[in-house]
């Protein structure tokens, strides 16, 4: 299924210790938290 | 390969190509294109006529372009039928006057150049997928000089090189001068083990692949001992990080190639420089085991360049196949179905699935073939009873369910209003489907949303604030709080685990129930990305739970109540660590919180509901 931003640049949290960071969005790789590991890690849309 | 062409069950369908797969277990169409060869394979008896005369001359890609061929040729020695075959892009034409002099030649008149090619189609049973892998290309690492400096060779060209069948007859020279080299570099892990660099010639910044290709290593050991029983004064150095010799008799050949003076040096070359006149070799490397950087001057060096999965994905997506994050085909189950695929009635063979040496390639092979045997000898094959199945009183044939399916079971057809349908003996009851399905028109056997919330409503059903309801996937996170228990790891008692068969299975209505009822935190938790035995129906669960902090937040619900977790069956320490960090996130939900949660559910949920 394809999805829309897959391959660009996107913000995300992590819903378990707040941190906000920038990477590629890649609907097809598991996302983790790069400060606290967890893996409930918000896609932001603006 | 030849017992295979000859084997009376056995129909080779060689210069074929699968356009199309359709059907499912046990009833498998086939559409194939065999393309016109443009000599007939029944008549011609190989006796090469044609070959002298044919004016075009291209570079063998069997010989690894160290030779060449015609347009008219035998891919090579041992292939399967031995008949020639015209490349017609090469072919000067088929018109007489532009060339036309295979046809003179031939005494048999088995060149035809009004063959086409023919579509075919036929009925399979089982599919056994064996398409094999592809050889790392090295041009792209720049301090070893491929293709710059002609006496840097890759692995596969010293295999043509030393073969008695290959271009020099067997004659071991280097390309150069054409004089025997008497001293050798190996170069072990090339685009093999590596990590993700800045500086790497890939697009994405890597300089190979992070995985080990298995049989680099073995096949160095085997081409230093070969060199050392013909020429035995040759001077072979192996430059190495770790020489992988597990293996039956492995270990023995690796200790012989040493006894036999093959100089092992821990260290991968940093640079290659070449002597201009002479075309010698200067190779700098850190030898990590002395301690000290030295420079070899070698005759030759060999690149053992590492294997990367085809890039042909035609195969994967008729056969609704998925590939491990290295990029080589997923099996149903790593330990306990290593030659399934996750599509019933599909199998693999070889290195499609893992770079593997011929004798595991084999064995692969032979229990595939044993697979597909197994289920083709049954008359009728069982299904588990947790398939799915569509209320046609609901369905609207959106073709949602159609697109989130790993294994292409469902049929629909928005645009002729054709209403979903299930194929059950492809079904594995992930449950995607019925959680995407925005008419609730899918039902899953022993898992219907009227069960689950069920199981939500007793879980909740007394002091509902005090709670975590988790939802954990039968196959990995359910395993890895059940390792929690039996491991007695300390976690949270007010956890209250509901079991769903994949993550994919949890429809936003069931956390939503969870809300309306009180719950105070929720945590939807699954397989690891490429350990889902589902496939790919977890990466829906990601994008599902995305849109439900999205709609959280525009609600005015707090995304962080809705927790998302990767959970393996033998990370149950990960389990209590997740439950027990989700505790202290649950005493920062007041009862104030939960109560206008109550009424914003209510009042949204309910509301799109009706
Ligand atoms: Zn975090």
């Amino acid at each position: 299924m394809a999805t829309a931003g897959a391959g660009k640049q996107a913000r995300f949290k992590c819903l378990r210790c707040g941190y906000e960071y920038t990477d590629v969005y890649a609907p097809d790789r598991e996302r983790t938290c790069p400060k606290c590991r967890s893996n409930s890690v918000r896609r932001l849309r603006k | 390969m030849m017992d295979a062409g000859r084997h009376p069950n056995i129909e080779l369908m060689t210069y074929t190509e699968i356009e199309n797969i359709t059907g499912y277990v046990g009833n498998f169409h086939v559409t194939v294109r065999r393309k016109a060869r443009f000599v007939d394979e029944s008549e011609c008896t190989a006796c090469g006529d044609c070959v002298p005369v044919c004016p075009v001359i291209r570079p063998n890609e069997f010989e690894m372009g160290l030779s060449t061929r015609r347009a008219i040729y035998i891919p090579f020695p041992q292939a399967v039928p031995a008949a020639y075959l015209i490349n017609i892009d090469e072919c000067l034409g088929d018109v007489p006057i532009a060339c036309g002099k295979c046809l003179e030649a031939c005494d048999k008149k088995c060149i035809d150049f009004d063959m086409k090619d023919r579509i075919e189609r036929f009925e399979v049973g089982a599919i056994i997928v064996a398409t094999g892998l592809d050889v790392f290309d090295p041009t792209g690492l720049d301090e070893y000089g491929y293709t710059r400096y002609p006496n840097v060779i890759t692995s596969l060209e010293f295999e043509r090189l030393i073969s008695a069948g290959g271009p020099t007859e067997g004659h071991f020279i280097r390309p150069s001068d054409r004089k025997q080299p008497k001293r050798i570099g190996f170069i072990q892990c090339v685009g093999s083990r590596t990590e993700i660099s800045p500086d790497g010639p890939n697009p994405d910044g890597s300089r190979g692949h992070p995985y080990c290709s298995n049989i680099c290593c073995m096949n160095t050991v085997k081409d230093s001992l070969l060199l050392k029983d013909h020429y035995p004064d040759t001077e072979i150095t192996v430059f190495y990080m770790d020489i992988r010799a597990f293996g039956k008799g492995f270990e023995d050949l690796y200790r012989s190639s040493k006894e036999k003076g093959v100089r092992y040096v821990r260290g991968l070359p940093g640079k290659i420089r070449e002597d201009p006149t002479t075309h010698n070799l200067l190779v700098t490397v850190e030898n990590t085991t002395a301690g000290r950087l030295e420079t070899h001057e070698l005759d030759m060096v060999v690149l053992s360049v590492g294997f990367v999965p085809p890039e042909d994905g035609h195969i994967k997506k008729l056969l609704t196949l998925s590939n491990t994050s290295d990029g080589f085909l997923l099996e149903a189950h790593p330990k306990l179905r290593p030659v399934d695929a996750p599509a019933k009635g599909v199998f693999f063979a070889g290195c499609v699935e893992s770079p593997k040496d011929i004798k595991d390639s084999v064995t692969q092979a032979s229990a595939a073939a044993a697979r597909a045997q197994r289920l083709l000898n049954k008359d009728r094959v069982s299904v588990e009873a947790i398939t799915a199945w569509v209320d046609h009183d609901l369905c609207t044939a959106c073709g949602i369910c159609v697109k989130v399916c790993p294994y292409g079971a469902i049929t629909a057809d928005p645009k002729q209003k054709i209403k979903a349908v299930v194929t059950e003996a492809s079904c594995a009851g992930c449950g995607a489907c019925a959680a995407e399905c925005p008419q609730d028109a899918i039902v899953m056997r022993n898992f219907t949303d009227l069960q689950i919330m069920a199981q939500v409503e007793a879980a909740l059903a007394e002091n509902p604030e005090e709670k975590t309801l988790v939802f954990a996937c039968n196959w990995c996170s359910y395993a890895g709080a059940d390792l929690a228990g039996v491991s007695r790891l300390q976690y949270p008692a007010n956890t209250r685990v509901v079991r769903t068969m994949c993550s994919g299975r949890v429809d936003e209505d069931f956390v939503w129930r969870a809300f309306e009822l009180g719950a105070a935190m929720v945590l939807v938790s699954g397989c690891h990305f490429g350990d889902c035995h589902y496939m790919t129906a977890n990466h829906h669960t990601q994008k599902r739970v995305d849109k439900m902090w999205d709609r959280m937040e525009r609600w005015g619900i707090r995304p962080e109540r809705l927790q998302l977790e990767w959970i393996s069956a033998a990370e149950g320490q990960k389990f209590a660590r997740v439950m027990r960090e989700i505790e202290e996130m649950r005493r920062q939900v007041t009862r104030e919180e939960i109560e206008e949660t109550k009424a914003i559910i209510a009042k949204r949920w309910r509301k799109r509901r009706k």
